[in-house]
C-alpha cells in the first residue's frame, strides 16, 4: 500500500502523467531562464571544492521527484561547490525514528510535513534548524519552525463536479446534502479536514486556531453517511473523475490534473482552502552535520523553487519567488499572494501539540 | 553367543541412529539459524517492545480493556472476519461438493476457475471489484437498466464491499482443504446408508457431512487467520471507513509512532492465532489437515 503524504503523492502524480515530459519541461524552463548554462559552467569549478565538503543525503519519495529535485536543487548547490545526493526511499516518521534510535543515521535532510513535526517532536529525534545559516527572510515567516523549515507550499482545496453542481459551491454547501445531494470525499486524515469543517460551520478564519475539534467532528458527523475517505492522492483523483463523488477535498496538485483530464468538468477553488508547507527536517546526528543547513539555505533560491512549481505544481516557499513566477503558472500557484489571501494558513504549533491524538480520534469517528 | 551378537547389533544400530540424528541436525542447522536470526529474534523484539515502550509494564495491554477506539476496531475486525469465514465456508462447501461429484473433465475446468484468481494479485482483484460494484459499475447499470432497482445499490465503500472482496479472495483457500477431505470420503458409505433405507438428505446429513467436517474445520482455520490480518482489501474497498487491526497497527507504527501500542496489538494478534491453533489442535489433527503425515 502506498503511503499518503503530500510529498509522496507529487511523485505518484508525475508517474501517472508520464515522467519524461516533465523532465523535458524542466530543462526547457531552466534554459529559458538562463540558469542552466550558468550552472553548467560553475559546476566544473565547484567539483574541486566539493571534495572538501561533506555529501548531503536528501530523502524524498523517489520517482519523478528525483529529476525534478535534481534540476531544482542538486545542480544549483553543486554550482556553489556543495553536493546533494538524492535518496528516493521516502522518510516516514517511523523510519526516521528507527534510524535515530539505532544510532545509524544515514539521512541529512528529509522531505516531510507539519504532522511529522508533531509525531516526531516528543521523541526528540530532529535537529534544530540553524537560522544563522538558513535565511528566515527567504521563507514565509510562519512556516519557519524550530525543528523544520518550509521547502515548498501546497493546498488542500474543494473541488466539484460541474455536471452536477452548476454554480460554484461554498464550504457550507459541502455539508449541505439537501442543497446538493450526492457523495462527498474527504482525506482519511484529520489534517485540513477539521479546518474546512470549522470554516463551513461559520468559524471566522482568524479564530480558527486552536481548533475546536469537538465542533469539527460534530460537523463531519452530520454528513458521515455521504462521505468517502481517500488515502492516496490517486484515489482522490479517480473518485471525482469517475463520478463517485460530486464534491471533494483534495490536494491542489491533483485538482489541477483533474481539470485537464475531464476537460473542465471538475473545477476547484483556492477559496477557504488550507495552505500548508512541505517541510525539511534534519534527523538528529545526521552525518553531514551543518552542511545540511547550507544545502537547505541553497534550496531557498527562487529559481529552483519555480522550476519545482513548473514540474510538480508545488508552490515556492520563498516569497521573493512570486514576482518571478511566469504568468501562466501564477493562477495555479498555491502560495501566490492572490491565492494565499483567500486561504487559511496551517498552524503547525497546533499540530505539534494535538495531531497524534486528533488523528486517531478522527479515524475512530469515520470508521463504521 | 547368539544373545551377545544380537546385543552388539543393537548397540551398533543405536550408534548409527545417533549418528544419523546428528547429521540431520547439521543439515537443518543453517535453516534453523536463519529462522532464529531473521524470525524469532525480531518477533522477540516486537514482544519485548510491547511491554517496554513507552514505559515498562503492561500499560499497553491495559488499553485492550480500556480504550474505546481499540474496542471498536476489534469489533469491526471480529465482525468482518466472522462473516467472511462463515460465508466463505458455505460457498466453499457447495463448490467442493459439486467438484467432487463432477466428471474429471468438468473438474479440470472448475479447478482452473478456482486457482486462477489465487494467482492474481490482491490489488488487481480489488480494482476489478471496484469496476463491477461502483455506482455506475456493471452490476448497478445492469440492474438499473433492467428496471429491478431505481437507485444504485451501495455495494462498495462500506463493509459489504469489503466482505465481497474478502470472500472472493478467501474462496480458493476454503475450497481446497474441503475438497481434499471430501475426495477421501469413501462413497460406498453413502451407498450403504442409502441401502439401509436413508433418504438422500439424511444420508448426506448423517454420513457425508460428519465425515467432511475435518476439512471444514481446516478451511475455517485457514480462512479465519487470513481474514484477521487482512489489509489491502479493507483499505481499498472500505471507502476509508473500515478500520481493521492490520491497518490500525500500520497507523500506529508508521504514522503516529506509538510503537508500544502497535507492537502490543501485533503481539495480541499473534497470541490469539497461536491460542486458536492450540485449541483446534485438540479437536482435529492439524498435521493431517495441512497435508503432513
Amino acid at each position: 500500500m502506498d503511503k499518503h503524504d503530500f510529498a509522496e503523492d507529487c511523485v505518484n502524480l508525475a508517474i501517472e502523467r508520464g515522467a519524461d515530459p516533465s523532465r523535458r519541461d524542466l530543462i526547457r524552463n531552466a534554459l529559458a531562464m538562463g540558469i542552466a548554462p550558468a550552472a553548467l559552467t560553475l559546476a566544473g569549478n565547484g567539483a574541486a571544492l566539493a571534495q572538501a565538503r561533506k555529501e548531503v543525503v536528501l530523502v524524498n519519495f523517489g520517482g519523478v521527484a528525483m529529476p525534478a529535485f535534481e534540476e531544482a536543487f542538486v545542480k544549483p548547490f553543486a554550482a556553489e561547490g556543495g553536493k546533494i545526493v538524492l535518496d528516493g526511499s521516502g522518510a516516514l516518521s517511523g523510519k526516521i525514528l528507527t534510524m535515530v534510535r539505532s544510532k545509524n543515521v544515514t539521512w541529512d535532510i528529509c522531505d516531510s510535513g507539519v504532522t511529522s513535526l508533531g509525531e516526531l517532536g516528543p521523541h526528540d529525534v530532529l535537529e534544530d534548524i540553524d537560522y544563522s545559516i538558513v535565511d528566515k527572510s527567504k521563507v514565509f515567516p510562519e512556516f519557519a519552525y524550530e525543528k523544520g523549515v518550509v521547502n515548498y507550499m501546497f493546498s488542500t482545496v474543494m473541488a466539484w463536479d460541474t455536471s452536477k453542481i452548476k454554480t460554484e459551491p461554498t464550504l457550507a454547501d459541502f455539508f449541505d446534502t439537501k442543497k446538493y445531494p450526492g457523495r462527498r470525499m474527504m482525506r482519511k486524515n484529520s489534517q485540513a479536514m477539521l479546518e474546512m469543517a470549522l470554516l463551513a460551520d461559520g468559524v471566522p478564519k482568524d479564530k480558527l486556531y486552536p481548533l475546536d475539534v469537538k465542533r469539527a467532528f460534530a460537523k463531519i458527523a452530520t454528513i458521515k453517511k455521504d462521505l468517502l475517505f481517500w488515502s492516496s492522492g490517486s484515489d482522490s483523483q479517480s473518485l471525482l473523475r469517475d463520478g463517485e463523488c460530486v464534491m471533494g477535498m483534495l490536494w491542489h496538485t491533483r485538482a489541477n490534473v483533474l481539470i485537464e483530464e475531464t476537460g473542465g468538468r471538475i473545477q476547484y477553488t483556492f477559496k477557504d482552502g488550507l495552505l500548508q508547507p512541505g517541510i525539511w527536517v534534519v534527523p538528529k546526528g545526521n552525518p553531514a552535520g551543518k552542511e545540511a543547513m547550507r544545502a537547505i539555505a541553497s534550496m531557498q533560491k527562487p529559481e529552483g523553487q519555480i522550476r519545482l512549481l513548473a514540474a510538480m505544481g508545488n508552490g515556492p516557499a520563498n516569497p521573493l519567488a512570486n514576482a518571478q513566477v511566469p504568468a501562466e503558472l501564477a493562477a495555479r500557484n498555491p502560495s501566490s499572494p492572490q491565492n494565499a489571501a483567500v486561504q487559511v494558513k496551517v498552524n503547525a504549533e497546533w499540530y505539534t501539540a494535538n495531531h497524534t491524538k486528533t488523528y486517531q480520534e478522527f479515524l475512530d469517528l469515520i470508521s463504521s | 553367543m547368539s544373545v551377545h551378537a544380537s546385543a552388539r547389533e543393537r548397540r551398533a544400530g543405536l550408534s548409527l541412529l545417533a549418528g544419523t540424528h546428528t547429521r540431520y541436525w547439521l543439515l537443518i542447522a543453517p535453516a534453523l539459524f536463519m529462522l532464529c536470526v531473521f524470525y524469532i529474534y525480531p518477533i522477540g523484539r516486537v514482544l519485548w517492545m510491547s511491554v517496554t515502550v513507552p514505559a515498562p509494564g503492561l500499560g499497553n495491554y491495559e488499553l485492550l480493556a480500556t480504550s474505546a477506539s481499540i474496542h471498536k476496531m476489534l469489533l469491526t475486525t471480529a465482525r468482518i472476519t466472522m462473516v467472511t469465514t462463515v460465508v466463505t465456508l458455505i460457498l466453499a462447501y457447495i463448490l467442493a461438493y459439486t467438484l467432487v461429484h463432477s466428471s474429471p473433465r468438468t473438474q479440470r475446468w472448475m479447478f482452473l476457475g478456482i486457482l486462477i484468481p489465487l494467482w492474481i494479485s490482491v490489488l488487481v482483484r480489488a480494482f476489478a471489484w471496484f469496476v463491477l460494484l461502483r455506482r455506475d459499475g456493471l452490476i448497478n447499470s445492469v440492474l438499473m437498466s433492467s428496471g429491478i432497482i431505481d437507485t444504485p445499490l451501495s455495494l462498495i465503500w462500506n463493509e459489504t464491499g469489503v466482505m465481497i472482496g474478502m470472500i472472493h479472495y478467501m474462496l480458493p483457500l476454503g475450497v481446497l482443504p474441503i475438497y481434499a477431505n471430501m475426495r477421501d470420503i469413501d462413497q460406498r458409505c453413502i451407498a450403504a446408508a442409502r441401502g439401509l433405507g436413508a433418504k438422500r438428505f439424511e444420508a448426506f446429513r448423517r454420513v457425508f457431512l460428519p465425515l467432511s467436517l475435518p476439512g471444514v474445520v481446516g478451511a475455517g482455520i485457514l480462512v479465519f487467520i487470513f481474514s484477521l490480518g487482512f489489509f489491502v482489501t479493507p483499505a481499498l474497498l472500505g471507502g476509508g471507513k473500515t478500520l481493521m487491526i492490520a491497518e490500525y497497527i500500520k497507523v500506529q507504527i508508521l504514522e503516529v509512532v506509538r510503537w508500544g501500542l502497535g507492537t502490543m496489538l501485533a503481539a495480541t494478534l499473534l497470541l490469539l492465532i497461536g491460542g486458536l491453533l492450540a485449541a483446534l489442535s485438540r479437536l482435529v489433527n492439524l498435521r493431517k489437515l495441512f497435508g503432513a503425515g
